[in-house]
């Protein structure tokens, strides 16, 4: 039957050569031997339709040619969960030294316009590249497991050592009704929070990336900023830096769903540092004038109120930021009194 | 409707297959206490109640003979040669601890049920 020799001529092709002549002839006699019944049933031979109504039924060859071959992983089950955890923590680690790394060299080096959006665009082919060395080694790894499991036994036993004494202590639980942060939650705070990094330490070479359009109006005007802003500015990147230090920290030790009241308020206390220094400016100057002896006369006034309307603006922000934490403290206080009550329950 | 219709039927599937997947190897293990080639084999199954399609048995066969739990032999029968199947010595061990194993889950579900 010609239908059949093509058929199996396709299967042979989907198999290996070692065995393929083997496996065919075994396949062509058990075929036969249905085809031969079938047509003893029919008591006429199968028409052009009915063989191919048969041999769609019993597959197509690629797929009849699978079911011989044993069934191969690139990474297998047992190896899969280490390979998925092993490579979240290569993308996080290499997002972290990456957007450090991307941090110092656009502070140190001479900034030139597209450095920010040279780092960012670097990002997802930093991703791939870890992702496929990843891939890499846990394929090769799957290999030699599979191939030479007199010499890797230890594959499965990664689970094998496990103790239950190695657990880590139970978490606190977070504010009724809040779901705790997930994992990656915590690596995008982190991820986002170098990234504002990066923005905070280009703004003295671009302000233009906080103004707009208004840092060259700026530019043109006859005003500029007091001195007192840089060292502001310094306080703000100071704060940002030793957050990011704590989130950071909190990732690698695993703490990241750990409660965030102390961190929370340590922060707004700190906030109030450089919200402080505003109201220490010496005779509240915040804006000069580029050239007083030219433009006194015509922008002095000027100057007087918006020196004043920011020092106004100043005092209202300081008290906001004051009362917020101690808000917060008084929260924490009551959350931790409920706790206690609830335990003694 | 129609989405949730299937995807319970697609469930139902896959734990179907499941559940089959390992008493067909003991039927099949059970069958060729006698020898059979493939396709004689398949249809004494499928006598008994047991439909396996061609392409999960014959594949079967040899994954079952590379694990030593089958031996075979090719020969010529009715002019044609075939492969004849038959349960090895490990098989037949095997096959004791498997159909004790079978009866002891066999009970424990219809007691559960």
């Amino acid at each position: 039957m010609d239908l059949l020799d093509r058929y199996l001529q396709a299967v042979k092709k989907h198999l290996p050569w070692k065995r393929q002549d083997d496996i065919i002839a075994e396949l062509r006699a058990n075929l036969e031997a249905q085809l031969e019944d079938k047509e003893a049933a029919l008591g006429r031979p199968l028409t052009q339709g009915e063989a191919e109504d048969w041999l769609r039924q019993i597959g197509a060859p690629i797929q009849v040619a699978a079911r011989y071959l044993p069934q191969q992983y690139l990474i297998g089950p047992a190896l899969f969960p280490t390979y998925w955890f092993v490579l979240r923590l290569a993308f996080m680690w290499s997002m972290i030294i990456y957007a450090i790394l991307s941090a110092v060299l656009i502070a140190t080096q001479t900034p030139n316009g597209n450095a920010f959006l040279e780092a960012m665009l670097r990002v997802p082919v930093i991703l791939m590249q870890v992702a496929a060395w990843v891939t890499l080694i846990f394929a090769v790894i799957e290999f030699a497991a599979v191939h030479y499991p007199e010499k890797c036994p230890t594959i499965a036993g990664v689970a094998a050592d496990w103790s239950p004494a190695t657990l880590p202590p139970l978490e606190k639980e977070d504010a009724a009704g809040k779901k705790p942060r997930s994992f990656a939650h915590a690596v995008a705070e982190v991820v986002f929070g170098f990234l504002f990094l990066i923005w905070l330490l280009l703004i003295p070479h671009y302000p233009y990336l906080l103004l707009g359009p208004g840092a060259f109006y700026l530019h043109g005007s006859p005003f500029q900023l007091a001195h007192f802003w840089v060292a502001f500015y310094w306080a703000v990147v100071g704060l940002n830096v030793l957050q990011l230090a704590w989130r950071t920290v909190n990732l690698a030790r695993g703490a990241w769903q750990k409660s965030r009241h102390m961190e929370h308020i340590l922060m707004s206390a700190l906030g109030l540092i450089p919200l402080g220094l505003l109201l220490t400016v010496r005779d509240q100057i915040f804006v000069t004038l580029a050239h007083p002896a030219l433009d006194q006369a015509r922008y002095g006034g000027t100057v007087d109120a918006l020196n004043k309307l920011i020092h106004m603006s100043a005092l209202i922000v300081c008290a906001i930021a004051v009362l917020s934490l101690a808000w917060e403290i008084v929260q924490m206080r009551v959350d931790a009194y409920r706790k206690r009550v609830a335990a003694t329950l | 409707m129609g989405y949730s219709m299937t995807v319970t039927d697609n469930v139902f599937e896959n734990l179907r297959l499941e559940l089959r997947r390992g008493c067909l190897t003991l039927a099949v293990l059970a069958q060729l206490r006698q020898e059979h080639y493939g396709y004689t084999l398949r249809k004494a199954l499928a006598e008994r109640g047991l439909e396996i399609d061609e392409s999960t048995l014959y594949p079967l066969l040899r994954r079952l003979e590379a694990q030593g739990l089958l031996a075979s032999e090719w020969r010529e029968e009715d002019k044609r040669n075939k492969r004849f199947y038959h349960l090895s010595g490990d098989g037949q061990r095997i096959f004791g601890q498997l159909i004790e194993e079978w009866q002891a889950i066999n009970a424990s579900i219809n007691s559960i049920l």
